[in-house]
């Protein structure tokens, strides 16, 4: 949702039909970026047109917190899958001998 | 000393990380490029199971990651084209994605949907004293492209539940 709003103001109608998501589950969605302030809205007539919230470089710097976490919960669980592999080979050197 | 996952974007086009790993490199690259082992840390949101997982190591050599969403249906796949290899050392590939309709909320839609650039990822591990250093690097066509690739990780703590979005971004303040 965030990836489509990078460029323009969308209106929730827009934001929901790429992501087959039904309006309610949209208006959700859009409901939890805006506690967290990462989106506004902006109301003409019946229309609720949603944007990015915040300066620029705010942004980027959220965008690149957002993007560190999900590859450092990868990068943990490589940790993990070292340190089976280490025991492992050390198993076989301790047979071995 | 360990260092932990730092990102950066040197230019306007460009991601890279840099994280320290408490192993020798020879088993990073295991890690990193065999199979049986990719599929053991590799992106998984919960409830996704593995599809595909291919690798062919080889100069123009390809390699395929699938998965399936909750639903059992093709939710996310990762492909490309080994450009580079020097083993232990250092990869050069290029990658494109496409997200299917078991992606649900994450997006993709009932026909799929792929991102229409491809990136550019080099790897490179660099070992002492026994740990190993990786750097990745990754190269957009455009602005844009990286900057969705960006956002994305935030639309990914959203998929992964509105809990786990709320503490990353309670961690961030």
């Amino acid at each position: 949702m965030l990836r489509q709003l990078t460029d323009s103001e969308r209106n929730l109608t827009e934001l929901a039909a790429p992501l087959k998501m039904s309006f309610p589950a949209a208006s959700k969605h859009f409901r939890v970026l805006e506690k967290a302030k990462l989106v506004r809205r902006r109301v003409v007539g019946r229309t609720h047109l949603c944007r990015i919230e915040g300066k620029p470089l705010e942004q980027a710097n959220q965008w690149l917190e957002g993007y560190r976490e999900v590859w450092e919960r990868n990068f943990l669980r490589l940790d993990a899958l070292l340190d089976q592999m280490k025991a492992e080979e050390r198993d076989k050197k301790d047979t071995t001998h | 000393m360990l260092t932990a996952l730092k990102v950066t974007t040197p230019t306007d086009l460009q991601i890279v990380m840099t994280r320290s790993f408490d192993a020798p490199r020879r088993m990073v690259w295991d890690a990193m490029t065999k199979p049986e082992l990719m599929q053991k840390w590799m992106f998984m949101p919960p409830g996704w199971k593995w599809a595909t997982c291919e690798n062919d190591l080889r100069v123009g050599g390809k390699f395929r990651l699938a998965w399936n969403g909750p639903d059992g249906r093709l939710a996310l796949t990762i492909w490309g084209e080994n450009k580079e290899v020097t083993p232990h050392s250092r990869i050069v590939h290029t990658e494109r994605m496409e997200m299917g309709p078991g992606a649900g909320d994450c997006g993709g839609g009932e026909e799929g949907c792929a991102e229409p650039w491809e990136v550019l990822e080099t790897l490179e591990l660099t070992e002492k004293d026994g740990k190993t250093t990786l750097r990745l690097m990754l190269e957009f066509p455009s602005k844009e492209a990286r900057d969705g690739a960006l956002a994305s990780g935030m639309d990914q703590g959203m998929e992964a539940g509105y809990a786990q979005l709320d503490a990353m971004l309670a961690g961030m303040r």
